[in-house]
Parts: structure tokens; C-alpha cells; sequence
């Protein structure tokens, strides 16, 4: 990943100047209110000391009050302007980074992985809020704040302001030696050790039957065991040395302290020297400014994390759309509308010598592909599971390119834009998609405009008529991922959004997985019985179909 | 929630320590905090009072409780050494609840998993998987937050604030009083916002989490998307959801925000506080300067521990959460089945009887003339329970020599039959008999990490690699290599070939352990006709052999083969 593709990722996540900047000032506000409240009472006590007449005091008094009261007030208005600006960010970072993604799934992205890599995407980005948040704001408020601090030490002493600019540089270049050191050890080991250990437990629950069975329950805990003690050395590192960047930050303040003490003592004197008050305030100072500047190691850390998430997200959507997926750009200047109507004869599909390859993968997953398809038709296209013929499916939905040809209705469809393909050529997916909704949402995303006797009627027709109404109805959620309903009742109410959507041609890859046989023939004599004349449908399967369906087949 | 479950301490040894090692450090590290702070406030007295004297000011008790002018070298040591005590107990105190971190994942991962192995597999339902896997996984990855952010600034607010507090107190009982008063207002303010927020705040939270999942949702789903044409509408709609998220999120962190500046206010207000009485004082010649600076050194010292212990608040609750998940899989339903210990676990593993005995006694061939042929299984009215479902009574067997087909409609409990046949669910009436080595592959192909040689010979110490092979070309495999690596679940094969190198690994283990039956569920699922026919073949070369053969199968083709088929879910079991 270059950087300049790192740097598009983060631009997302940050909020404009003009919407940071209150968050910003506001922080600063707060910080110095530290600095000065520390300050002040110091003074206050020692110049007390001096027992001047209390009204020569007052100013002090009301300041301290004022920087406590400053420093609460400030911090709490704070940190609303700057969640503010972080949520308000966090609708253009998700919307704009959705928006990358979309040409890029599936097809860019490896199909046994798929899940896992989208959902490490999702908690990437969601990670990427750190970056105005927890790495740009405290780093910039706590060297604003560290910057005028030294410069107004420097005021009361030139001596003081250069031993604590020393400290706060030795102490800086330590937290980021000792940051970057672990960043160059141990973050790729730590993420590499995670998702050992996670897969080793994944699979401690999913193989659950075979591992008893086997007797190799002990086999499994082994490895377990090895995954976390790997995870356990790469977290210690870490831990080990952020722990010590706080302990040399909190030794640094204090031998600062020491330091001033002991270096201005020569120089205070009744006349004309420093006085005691301002003495007193200068040591004080390094205290109140380390606290501050204390942030900065934790944003550098954050700073890490956050960059990691922001390569990753980048190998997603910024990387080059690899060849095998198809682009926006058009062969010819102009894309070809298609006239539906325009040839009756010709067939609604024809491909020839169609190969399609998955992106990343070593070989073309078909090639050498012919058929045609005309309405009133079903093609049945079989092979075992493996043989590439999900991957033909997504090509002819368009969502993979290919190489030789495949028209509709005569036009090429690489010359054609993708939704246009699209509305005409439809496909279920071997494991559909339902969205965490009720069912009623899950279907009119097919066609928005159908009523609930529309959806109950289609329902019906893929029998679930009985299933909804014993669920109660068309309010009834699916869950995530549709975890409250079967494989089997999945597919049929993704085949119920293909009816919906009416599409004049249907792929059906693996439509009756999940489904029990009987019901499995009952759907498909349904479905493919009765083809209309200006429809046709493409059966992707490994089983063999019922006796009574009319249709060519195709075995890859 | 409790801010410290006794269970952590139960289940997780490490956590006691970190409890008791970093009171002692917390100690160590309050009384160097005292000691920097009383030392820099001598030498700070010392080096002034003259100059304070100069000016005519010094007067009353001001130079009182001040150390000699030539105690200054002594003074400066001490301070740095209290640093240095300070600086490493803080280190101490975060290594220790660090490690601490580590530890404790550690033990409730073991005693999670020894509660999970001590169990029937049939009780991890197939949807859980995910997230069993990552409670104990990324999930407990949270505790971290809890034991480095949470745990020692707990620790500090109970053994350092006290004794902080005490020690301005005995210094000056009138800013000992300030914070006296100023204190236990915090706990409050604390405890009336959290009252008046919790439901918004929790509604709050349970939103933010819907609408990171809705967002994974529209990702996930984005296939399904693009072949409807709904992606770009989908773009507009991130959008306004998550806008609409922020207004009402600010009103609620607008009240969420005030229990931080309670916090705050509470620690800087009361440094104003005693900067003011202090200093009147000092002007009236009624204090002395040395315990002043002290007291107003070690005050802001006192608040930062509960202030800390609010900020880590929201990770401390997610930490609380996570191991709650953990504790409900320890101490989760222990009776849900008979614990099972290897059905007929490898060669040299007959003696691990099972539990089950009683629901599945090794039918002894021998004593069992009666039949031409000895039955390998038998289920003589057989019901399982499974969750509400009754299913059965059953009753069928499987002789030596010959094939049987269970079929049925799905749902109607014949992978749950099989289940009781292996031991991992008891049935509720009827008995049910079995050989001692029997060898199974499930609907699920359930392969592992590692490569195809481990997956085939899985439970077998001793593998032997020419019966490993042999497996594989039964099974139309030949063509594989054994040395092939697959990633976790078994990934890198296409859903055929991972079918079959199940059945694979269960013909090994019929050969190897020359098991007297073979159960298949589902074996053909993933397969097209010809390899279905291919194992069609291998079943009744082993039913040849004088094994009993079990399949259960939807496939039309399959059933054809068997010898005869027992039609569960319908009339006439």
C-alpha cells in the first residue's frame, strides 16, 4: 500500500478543519487551565507567605477559582464538540468507504474468506474514528499546550524553560523509540497470533462432534494452548514496554522539578533577582506540563493501531480493481442501451466459449463454456461442488468479467452497463443474503412497491404460507444473518425476491441446498414447470433433478 | 454491575494475584508519593523562607515545621529516590496487571474449555459456534481494558486515597476537611447521574452496537445488493442513519458527559479551595509555608485515582461482560448430556468406556446366536428428547453385512438418532446397543487445520500412512496430496472434496480400529452423482466385509442402494 492510498483511507475518517477547530481550541483551553491552576496556587501560597495586604492577593484567588472552574468547564465542552465532529465524520467515513467497496465485492475478494474479511473490514473502519479522536486531537492540544507552557516559563526564566524543553525531548524521543520498537516487533506477530488463536477455538466449537468422536479433544487443547501462549508472549512484549514509556514520563517530570529547583536557587534573592513566588511556580511547572504531554505516547500508540486498520482497508478499496472484475469503463465510447424487444428469435442468453477466473485464484474456474438459453427455457448447468460453477454464476450476473463471449438477446454484455445486465438477468445465491429485518423488509427490497397480500401470496408459492403465519406474519425478524430461520427457509425466501423482482432470466445457484427432497422437487417442478414464454431460467446444481422438469443440461 | 466479580477471583487465580501484589505496590507507590511531595515542599520552604524574610513578610507561624538550610542536599536525595520508588512501583503496578491480563485470559479460557470438554458435543448447537468461539477469543481480549485502565486505579482509589487523604488531614486538619467534604460528593454525583442516564446510556450504547451491525449487515450483504441494484441507494442511507444517530446521541452525552465533570470539578475545585485557605492563613501568620506547599503538592494526587476509575468505567463493563460470558459457559447447563470421552477413540484407547453405558451397552455379538446375522446396532424404542421435541419411540437394527438407509423429512430428529448412537445425547426411554468401535462422519465435514494426512488419521497417535492412503483412493481422493495444508475449518478444498476426506477419515478409522459399523450422515450432500455412486460402492464393499453400515441420506440414489430403509417422522417406524 502506498502511502498516499493510506492517506485517502484516512482522510475519510477526519473531520474538516472547521469542525475540528472548536474541538481543538477547546482542549487547549482546558489544558492550559491545568497548567495555570497548578501555577497560580503555587504562587498564591508562596507570595502568601510574603504576607502582603490580602487585597493584593485577590487576583490571584478569583484566577485559581477561575482556571478550576476553566478546567472542567472547558474539558466537559470539549469533548461534546469533538464527539460532535467525530459522529458527524463517522456518516461521511462509513457512506464514502461503502461507496469504494461496491465495485469490489464479490468479485474481489476470495470467496471461502469472504465473510471474515468483510467483517474484519467493518471493525476496521470502525476503528478508523480514532484517528481524529484519539490520535490527531490529543497530539495536537497537548503540543500546542507544551509549546506555550515552555514559552511562558521562558518568561520567568530562560534556564527553567530550556531544562524542561530538554526533558520533555529526551522523554519524547524515548516514547518513540520505545513506541516504534514494539511497532517493528511485535503488531504483526500479535495480529498473526490472534487469528491462530482464534481459528484453533473456532474450530474447537464447529468440529465439536468430530473431536469427540475421534478422542482428539486433547489434540485441539493443544493447540489451543500453543495459540495463547504465542498471543500471551506478543501481548507481554507490548505491555512491557508501554508500561515503561508511563514510568519514564512520570521519572522525566519529576527530575525536571529537581532540576529547576536546584538551578534557579542561586538566582533567588530580595532585589532584583527571581522572586520567590515565581520560584516556586517555575518548579511546579514540569509536573503540570508533563501531565499534559503525557497524551502523546498514548496517541502515538493509537496512531499505530489506527494505521494498520487504515493499510488494510486500503488493500480493499484502493488497491487496483484486478482485471477479473469487471470496471465501469466501456470498450466503446458509447454503452449500448438494449432493445429488449427488438430480435424475439435470437436467444435471450448465448455464450460462447466462455471462460471466467476467480480473482487471485491459479487457474480459470470454467472455460470453453457454450450455451444458449431462449425464453420459455431452463438450462441446467451441473458439476460437483468445486467445479467453478458459482463463480460462472456471478459472471453472468455480471459480477465477475470474463473472456470469450456471452450476449443478451445479441448485444455483448461487456458492452453493456452493469445494472442494465442486471435487470435482466437475476440470480439467487447459494447462500443468500437476509438482512437483520423483519421479513417484510427482506422481500420488498425486490420490489418496493408490492403489498403484504403481494408477499403473502409469493410465500405462499414457495411454501413458507404457513411458516410466516404460524411466526406471525410479515413483522417477524429473521435475526442476523438470518439466524432465526433454517438454511432451507433462507433459500425460499430468497427465492420469493427473485419472483418479486420479476427478473426475465434467473440463475438458481444450488436453489434446493438445505431443502428436504420432496419439497426440493415439489420448488423446482414449481419454479422451472413453468417457465412463462418471455422468461427462462439457468439451474446451477449437483443433484439430479426431478424426471417431470423439461430442461437441457450442460455438465461442466 | 459490581465493580469486582468474586468469580474473577474463583476462576482466575491470576486476578487474586494482581490483587495482592499491587496493594502492595499501590502502597509502596502512595508512600513515595508522600515522601516526593513532603521533601520537595521542605526544599522548596527552605530555599524561600529567607527571601519571604527579606521581604518583611515570614512573620507568625510561617516559618514553622521548616527544615534547616543545610538539610537541602538531603532533602534533594531523598526526593529522588522516592522518584525513583514511585517510578517503579507505577511500572510494577502496570507489568503486574498486564501480566495479570494475560493470566487470567488464560485461566478462564482453561476452565472454560475443561467445562466444555466435560460436556456432551451435542450441546454446542451449531449457531453457537461463532460466538463461543469468540467469547473465548476476541472476546475476552476486553479484560484487557479492565485489568490495565480499570483494576489499578481501583486498587490505588482503596489502599492510595485513604492514606493520601490521611496524610493532609495530619499535615492541615482544615484542607483535610475541604477534601473530607469535597470527596464523598463525587461517589454521589457519580451515582445520581448514573441513575438519571442509565436507561438513555444503555439505550445509547445498544444503539451504537445496531448501527455498527446494521453497517456489517449492508457490507455482508452486499452481493445480494448489487444483483437487486440497491447499493447506491444503500450509500444515502448509511448516511442519514448514522446522522440521525448523532442527534440523538449528543442530547444523551450531553448528561453522560456531567458525571466527567463532576470528576473534574471535584479534583481542581477543591486545589482552589485549599490554595485560598491556605494562602489567607499564610497572611495572617497563622500556617506554615512548609505543610501549605505540601498539602497543596499531595492534594491533586488524591483525586487521581477515582478520576481514573471513571474514566475506565466503559471498559471496565465490557470487561465484566466478557468474562460473564465466560462464567455462563462454566458454569452453564453441566448436566445437558453424558460426557463422552472418545467413541471408540483410537487403537489404543478401548478401555475409555462410555459414560453412556447403560443407553449403549457394546452388543456382544457372541451372545447373541439368535440371529443369522449378530446385530451391530439395535434401537428398541428409542425416544430422545430434544428440546421440545420428542423424538421416537424407535426401533430398528442393523445387522452385520447389510446396508440401511434412515430417511425421512429434515427436522424430524434423524441426525439426533445419531447422535444418540454415539453417546452424545442419552435417550429418554428404550435401550439402545452398539459396538464398542464404531466409526461415524457427521453432516458437517468438520475438518481441521493442518494437513489432509492429520485430518484422515485424526485420534490416532500411530498413524499409518498406507491405510491413510488407501482411504483416500477409496474415496476418489487418490489425486490429492496428503502432505496438501488446509487452513482453518479445513478451507482450501471445494465442498466435495472436504465431503469426502470425511468419509475418508472415517473408513481409516473403521479399518484401523476394524470397527464393527459405520455410521454416515448425510454422506453424499456436497457430491454429484459419480462420486455419490463411487461411495455407494466403498459402503457395500464394507457391508461385504460383515460390518453394519448406517447411512442417513436424502439423496434418492443413495437410499436405492441400501438394503433396506427405515423411514423415520411418518407412519409405520
Amino acid at each position: 500500500m502506498t502511502s498516499a492510498q493510506i492517506t485517502t483511507v484516512l482522510r475519510r475518517a477526519v473531520p474538516p478543519t472547521r469542525r475540528s477547530m472548536l474541538g481543538t481550541t477547546l482542549g487547549v483551553l482546558a489544558d492550559l487551565c491545568v497548567v495555570g491552576l497548578l501555577a497560580l496556587s503555587m504562587w498564591l501560597i508562596v507570595r502568601s507567605g510574603e504576607q502582603p495586604p490580602i487585597l493584593h492577593l485577590t487576583f490571584a484567588i478569583v484566577g485559581v477559582r477561575a482556571f478550576a472552574i476553566g478546567r472542567a468547564a472547558f474539558r466537559y465542552a470539549e469533548r461534546l464538540a469533538s464527539h460532535d465532529a467525530a459522529l458527524a465524520q463517522l456518516a461521511v467515513l462509513r457512506s464514502s468507504t461503502f461507496e469504494s467497496l461496491i465495485p469490489r465485492v464479490p468479485g474481489a475478494i476470495e470467496s471461502h474468506r469472504r465473510g471474515d474479511v468483510l467483517t474484519a473490514f467493518v471493525d476496521d473502519v470502525d476503528q478508523l474514528q480514532d484517528e481524529p479522536l484519539r490520535v490527531r486531537q490529543p497530539f495536537i492540544v497537548s503540543m500546542i499546550v507544551v509549546l506555550l507552557s515552555v514559552a511562558a516559563l521562558a518568561l520567568i526564566s530562560p534556564l527553567a524553560a530550556l531544562i524542561l524543553a530538554l526533558a520533555l525531548l529526551i522523554a519524547g524521543a524515548c516514547a518513540v523509540w520505545l513506541s516504534s520498537r514494539i511497532s517493528a516487533t511485535s503488531d504483526r506477530a500479535l495480529a498473526q497470533a490472534r487469528a491462530d488463536l482464534s481459528d484453533a477455538l473456532l474450530e474447537r466449537f464447529s468440529a465439536a462432534e468430530v473431536l469427540t468422536a475421534f478422542g482428539a479433544l486433547e489434540v485441539q487443547r493443544a493447540r489451543i494452548a500453543e495459540a495463547e501462549g504465542r498471543l500471551a508472549e506478543a501481548q507481554s512484549t507490548r505491555v512491557r514496554s508501554a508500561g515503561l514509556t508511563a514510568a519514564l514520563l512520570s521519572g522525566a517530570s519529576g527530575v525536571a522539578s529537581v532540576l529547576v529547583l536546584l538551578a534557579l536557587a542561586p538566582s533567588l534573592s530580595t532585589a532584583g533577582g527571581l522572586s520567590a513566588p515565581l520560584f516556586a511556580a517555575a518548579v511546579i511547572v514540569p509536573a503540570a506540563v508533563f501531565e499534559v504531554f503525557a497524551q502523546v505516547p498514548g496517541a502515538l500508540v493509537a496512531r499505530r493501531t489506527v494505521l494498520a486498520s487504515a493499510r488494510r482497508v486500503a488493500e480493499l478499496t484502493e488497491a487496483p480493481l484486478p482485471p477479473e472484475v469487471p470496471s465501469h469503463e466501456f470498450l466503446t465510447e458509447h454503452p449500448v442501451s438494449l432493445d429488449f424487444d427488438a430480435d424475439p428469435g435470437a436467444p435471450l442468453l448465448s455464450a460462447r466459449e466462455l471462460s471466467v477466473r476467480h480473482p487471485g485464484a491459479a487457474a480459470t474456474a470454467v472455460s470453453g463454456v457454450s450455451f444458449d438459453v431462449r425464453a420459455g427455457e431452463t438450462l441446467v448447468i451441473t458439476g460437483e461442488s468445486g467445479a467453478g460453477k458459482s463463480t460462472l454464476a456471478l459472471a453472468l450476473v455480471r459480477l465477475l468479467e470474463y473472456a470469450g463471449s456471452y450476449r443478451i438477446r445479441g448485444v455483448e454484455v461487456r458492452d453493456l452497463p452493469e445494472t442494465e445486465v442486471r435487470g435482466i438477468v437475476g440470480l439467487i445465491e447459494q447462500q443468500p443474503h437476509l438482512f437483520d429485518a423483519d421479513l417484510r423488509q427482506n422481500l420488498k427490497f425486490a420490489r418496493e412497491r408490492a403489498s403484504d397480500a403481494e408477499l403473502i401470496e409469493v410465500l405462499d408459492r414457495v411454501g413458507l404460507g404457513e411458516w410466516v403465519r404460524a411466526r406471525g406474519g410479515l413483522d417477524d425478524r429473521v435475526g442476523e444473518r438470518g439466524a432465526l430461520v433454517s438454511g432451507g427457509q433462507a433459500q425460499r425466501i430468497a427465492l420469493a425476491r427473485a419472483i418479486l423482482a420479476d427478473f426475465p432470466v434467473v440463475i438458481l445457484d444450488e436453489p434446493t441446498a438445505g431443502v428436504d427432497r420432496e419439497l426440493a422437487d415439489r420448488l423446482l417442478i414449481d419454479l422451472l414447470g413453468a417457465v412463462p414464454k418471455d422468461r427462462a431460467v439457468v439451474l446451477i446444481t449437483h443433484t439430479e433433478l426431478p424426471a417431470e422438469v423439461p430442461a437441457s443440461t450442460l455438465a461442466l | 454491575m459490581k465493580p469486582l466479580d468474586p468469580r474473577l477471583l474463583r476462576y482466575a487465580r491470576g486476578a487474586r494475584t494482581v490483587l495482592g501484589l499491587g496493594g502492595l505496590f499501590g502502597l509502596l507507590r502512595t508512600l513515595a508519593v508522600i515522601t516526593w511531595c513532603w521533601c520537595i515542599a521542605q526544599a522548596l520552604a527552605l530555599l524561600v523562607l529567607p527571601v519571604l524574610g527579606g521581604m518583611g513578610g515570614a512573620a507568625g507561624r510561617v516559618a514553622e515545621s521548616a527544615s534547616p538550610a543545610d538539610a537541602l542536599p538531603a532533602l534533594v536525595m531523598v526526593a529522588l529516590l522516592a522518584l525513583l520508588v514511585r517510578s517503579g512501583a507505577s511500572w510494577a503496578m502496570d507489568a503486574l496487571a498486564a501480566h495479570g491480563a494475560v493470566q487470567v485470559k488464560a485461566q478462564l479460557r482453561s476452565a472454560a474449555l475443561d467445562a466444555i470438554d466435560s460436556r456432551s458435543p451435542d450441546s454446542l448447537s451449531s449457531s453457537a459456534d461463532a460466538s463461543g468461539a469468540t467469547v473465548l477469543g476476541r472476546g475476552l481480549d476486553a479484560l484487557d481494558g479492565y485489568f490495565s485502565g480499570y483494576l489499578p486505579q481501583l486498587i490505588l482509589t482503596f489502599c492510595a486515597t485513604p492514606l493520601l487523604v490521611l496524610a493532609v488531614l495530619l499535615a492541615d486538619p482544615v484542607s483535610g476537611l475541604v477534601v473530607i467534604i469535597v470527596f464523598p460528593v463525587i461517589p454521589v454525583f457519580m451515582v445520581l447521574i448514573g441513575l438519571a442516564t442509565r436507561g438513555v446510556q444503555q439505550k445509547q450504547w445498544d444503539q451504537l452496537q445496531h448501527l455498527s451491525r446494521s453497517f456489517l449487515d449492508v457490507v455482508e450483504g452486499l452481493t445480494t445488493l448489487k444483483i437487486f441494484r440497491r447499493e447506491e441507494r444503500q450509500v444515502q442511507r448509511i448516511a442519514r442513519e448514522t446522522a440521525e444517530y448523532r442527534s440523538r446521541t449528543m442530547q444523551v452525552l450531553r448528561v453522560t458527559f456531567l458525571s466527567g465533570f463532576v470528576l473534574d470539578l471535584a479534583g481542581t475545585f477543591s486545589i482552589a479551595l485549599v490554595a485560598v485557605t491556605v494562602g489567607t492563613r499564610l497572611v495572617e501568620g497563622e500556617f506554615s509555608l512548609a505543610l501549605g506547599l505540601f498539602v497543596l503538592l499531595l492534594l491533586p494526587e488524591a483525586f487521581i485515582p477515582i478520576r481514573a476509575v471513571g474514566t475506565a468505567f466503559h471498559a471496565s463493563t465490557e470487561g465484566l461482560a466478557a468474562a460473564e460470558q465466560v462464567f455462563e459457559i462454566i458454569e452453564g447447563e453441566g448436566d445437558a448430556g453424558p460426557a463422552v470421552s472418545g467413541v471408540g477413540a483410537g487403537p489404543g484407547a478401548h478401555g475409555a468406556a462410555s459414560p453412556a453405558a447403560r443407553a449403549a451397552e457394546p452388543a456382544d455379538a457372541a451372545a447373541r446366536p439368535g440371529g443369522a446375522r449378530a446385530r451391530a446396532i439395535e434401537f428398541d424404542e428409542v425416544c430422545v428428547q430434544r428440546g421440545e421435541q420428542t423424538i421416537g419411540p424407535v426401533s430398528f437394527a442393523v445387522s452385520a453385512g447389510e446396508i440401511i438407509a434412515l430417511a425421512g423429512p429434515s427436522g424430524t430428529g434423524k441426525s439426533t438418532l445419531v447422535s444418540a448412537l454415539l453417546g452424545f445425547v442419552t435417550p429418554a426411554a428404550g435401550e439402545l446397543r452398539r459396538p464398542e468401535q464404531l466409526a461415524w462422519s457427521g453432516q458437517r465435514p468438520g475438518l481441521l487445520q493442518g494437513s489432509v494426512a492429520d485430518n484422515v488419521t485424526l485420534g490416532d497417535e500411530q498413524a499409518d500412512p498406507r491405510l491413510m492412503e488407501r482411504s483416500l483412493d477409496a474415496v476418489g481422493l487418490g489425486d490429492i496430496s496428503a502432505d496438501r495444508m488446509l487452513g482453518a475449518q479445513g478451507t482450501g478444498l471445494s465442498g466435495g472434496q472436504a465431503q469426502r476426506v470425511a468419509i475418508a477419515r472415517a473408513l481409516y478409522r473403521t479399518w484401523r480400529t476394524d470397527a464393527a459399523a459405520l455410521v454416515l450422515d448425510e454422506p453424499s450432500s456436497a457430491l454429484d452423482s459419480e462420486s455419490e455412486a463411487r461411495i455407494a460402492e466403498v459402503l457395500r464393499a464394507e457391508a461385504d466385509a460383515g460390518r453394519a453400515v448406517l447411512i442417513v441420506s436424502h439423496r434418492q440414489a443413495l437410499i436405492d442402494r441400501a438394503d433396506r430403509v427405515v423411514r423415520i417422522g411418518e407412519a409405520g417406524v
